[in-house]
């Protein structure tokens, strides 16, 4: 109860800040539209059911490049921990992929793919993938190497010790790669949209933008992805407290 | 031996001789102004760069800062007063004017409309009843080549329903056209023509022009300086007509500009040069090219813009133009004639 209120003040505080803000700074609307307008848009966007158009497509995105990025990057942070030639072959391929800017390589993937779900989905996953991929790897060798040893003088083969110690010892640090991933799967969703789709969140953001000159739409869709990110924030955080022993 | 003190006196003339010369009290400051453009330096801004370069703007008593942003920043910069000058698509005008920022469209660049729908001669159909399941890529749902493209399929009959458009937000529909994943795409005449020439493409253009035309790009103000300086506005936009007009004559003299200003022109500077040719043409249109705004143009761009839903006549085309800045001189039947 505690929490929920501080999480009313935080947001109350926010904004008044920001309408301060657009007041004292003498903001038009179609530079820093002020808190109510935006709501007031929000509202017309839900009445009219283009927000939920865009934003279901966006949700889809997410759902799908977080579970496929994140499912492959728990399996090759398990290779990499447990296998030190597996690291030196891949890890130089994993950090380069990642120092590379995705939004540059956006288009091409995006014509590679064929377009559509496949290719956002495909630029999702390789924007989460990383984080997760780091976090599993370094939870994986954090593992007690006693309690491996003991393990090993029972007669557990790899895939046991894998199952029974390594993975639940590491489960922390992964859902710390998973706290980073998520996040990171909102913003992947609106590049991937960026570099090719028709609806989606990114692409409301650039009609709204681009198109209709519309900033109070613009900070619809903003916001939406904001609220979007702490709810699947949330959702990993509770998954975590239920897994993890604290 | 040299006394000490001659010694200080020849370092006294020296240091007077070495100051800057003092700038004579009689010339007149330069004001200082800034223009915003919607793309990277190209080419096709040759008549700013030449009227930075060869004095068109310092004539007019003017020192112009050109900078370079994202299209949709020009009519917010302008707007807030954060830039004097911008250039602006003549249908974002109407449509930002019409969702409340306070721009007016003051001067005409391009007298042609600039986009087009580009394809393989074989796949350009003649009539825009012909693109009726064509598969089209276009940058995305809005801007001039969205505007231009709903445009050609509502002269049509057709709606977007009618053809598949795949969207290529960071402008790469070339390369969908030429991977064949789409038929047609949306470009600038003077540009993705030639870039697809240049790859052996024997390239077919569908206009909107005849078929349904629309003003193009031009520059634009904020109400607010319109209304306190118009003659600053008017002295801008006649000397950069006056710069345009002298690229219109001499491209060469455009494109030695443009390689001060554009630092990847020496890329490939023969499709730079073919660039500022088609340029050129758009500009001059029928051979209309003092900067003056065709006011019928804009009446039936505007029942257009207005029929297609991008506007919907709240704010009528007086408030979008501001054809007074370079005189009533709007195209006539006898300048056209």
């Amino acid at each position: 109860m505690r929490r929920l209120g501080a999480g009313i003040v935080s947001l109350a505080a926010f904004l008044v800040a920001w309408k301060l803000v657009t007041v004292i700074g003498g903001y038009p609307e179609y530079i820093l539209p002020a808190p109510e307008v935006v709501a007031e848009r929000a509202l017309r966007a839900i009445g009219s059911g283009v927000l939920w158009e865009h934003t279901a497509v966006t949700l889809l995105e997410i759902i799908l490049g977080f579970a496929v990025g994140a499912g492959a990057a728990i399996l090759t942070g398990i290779a990499l921990g447990k296998s030190v030639l597996i690291e030196r072959v891949l890890s130089p391929y994993i950090v380069a992929a990642q120092a590379v800017p995705i939004l540059a390589l956006a288009p091409l993937l995006d014509i590679w793919f064929g377009g559509g779900l496949l290719a956002r989905v495909v630029i999702c996953a390789l924007i989460v993938f990383f984080p997760i991929a780091i976090a599993t790897m370094v939870g994986i060798r954090a593992a007690d190497p006693l309690l491996a040893e003991m393990l090993r003088s029972l007669g557990a083969d790899a895939a046991q010790r894998t199952r029974l110690l390594e993975v639940p010892s590491a489960l922390p640090v992964i859902f710390g790669g998973l706290r980073v991933g998520v996040t990171l799967a909102v913003i992947g969703a609106v590049v991937a949209e960026w570099a090719g789709a028709s609806s989606g969140l990114g692409v409301l953001i650039n009609i709204a933008n681009q198109g209709l000159f519309d900033t109070p739409l613009m900070f619809v869709a903003l916001a939406t992805l904001a609220i979007i990110g702490l709810a699947f924030y949330g959702l990993v955080v509770m998954v975590e407290r239920r897994l993890v022993v604290q | 031996m040299l006394s000490s003190r001659l010694i200080v006196a020849l370092l006294a003339i020296a240091l007077v001789a070495c100051q800057p010369p003092a700038a004579s009290e009689t010339e007149p400051a330069l004001r200082q102004v800034t223009l915003v453009l919607g793309f990277r330096p190209d080419v096709q801004f040759a008549p700013f760069y030449v009227a930075q370069q060869e004095g068109f703007y310092a004539d007019a008593g003017l020192e112009v800062e050109i900078e370079h942003h994202q299209a949709p920043d020009v009519q917010r910069l302008v707007a807030d007063g954060q830039a004097e000058f911008g250039v602006a698509d003549a249908t974002d005008v109407m449509i930002a004017r019409t969702a409340g920022i306070p721009i007016r469209y003051v001067s005409t660049l391009y007298q042609s409309f600039p986009v087009a729908l580009i394809g393989d001669t074989a796949d350009v159909p003649a009539e825009p009843s012909g693109l009726a399941g064509r598969s089209i890529g276009t940058p995305g749902r809005f801007g001039s080549s969205w505007h231009a493209l709903l445009a050609l399929l509502d002269a049509g009959g057709l709606t977007e329903d009618d053809v598949t458009i795949r969207e290529y937000p960071t402008f790469n529909q070339v390369d969908g056209l030429t991977n064949g994943d789409v038929e047609l795409v949306t470009g600038f005449r003077n540009n993705e023509p030639l870039r697809l020439e240049a790859r052996g493409m024997e390239v077919g253009l569908l206009t909107v022009d005849e078929v349904a035309p629309l003003p193009g790009p031009g520059m634009i103000v904020g109400d607010e300086l319109l209304e306190a300086d118009p003659e600053l506005v008017r002295a801008f936009a006649q000397a950069t007509a006056a710069a345009q007009a002298a690229v219109i004559d001499d491209t060469d003299l455009g494109f030695a500009a443009a390689e001060v200003a554009v630092p990847t022109i020496g890329e490939e500077p023969e499709v730079a040069r073919a660039v500022l040719e088609a340029t050129v043409e758009l500009w001059a249109g029928e051979g209309f090219a003092d900067g003056a705004i065709d006011l019928a143009l804009w009446e039936s761009g505007y029942e257009t813009m207005e029929r297609l839903g991008f506007i919907d006549g709240s704010v009528s085309l007086d408030e979008m133009v501001a054809p007074s800045v370079l005189g009533d001189a709007a195209r006539s039947a006898d300048s056209t004639s």
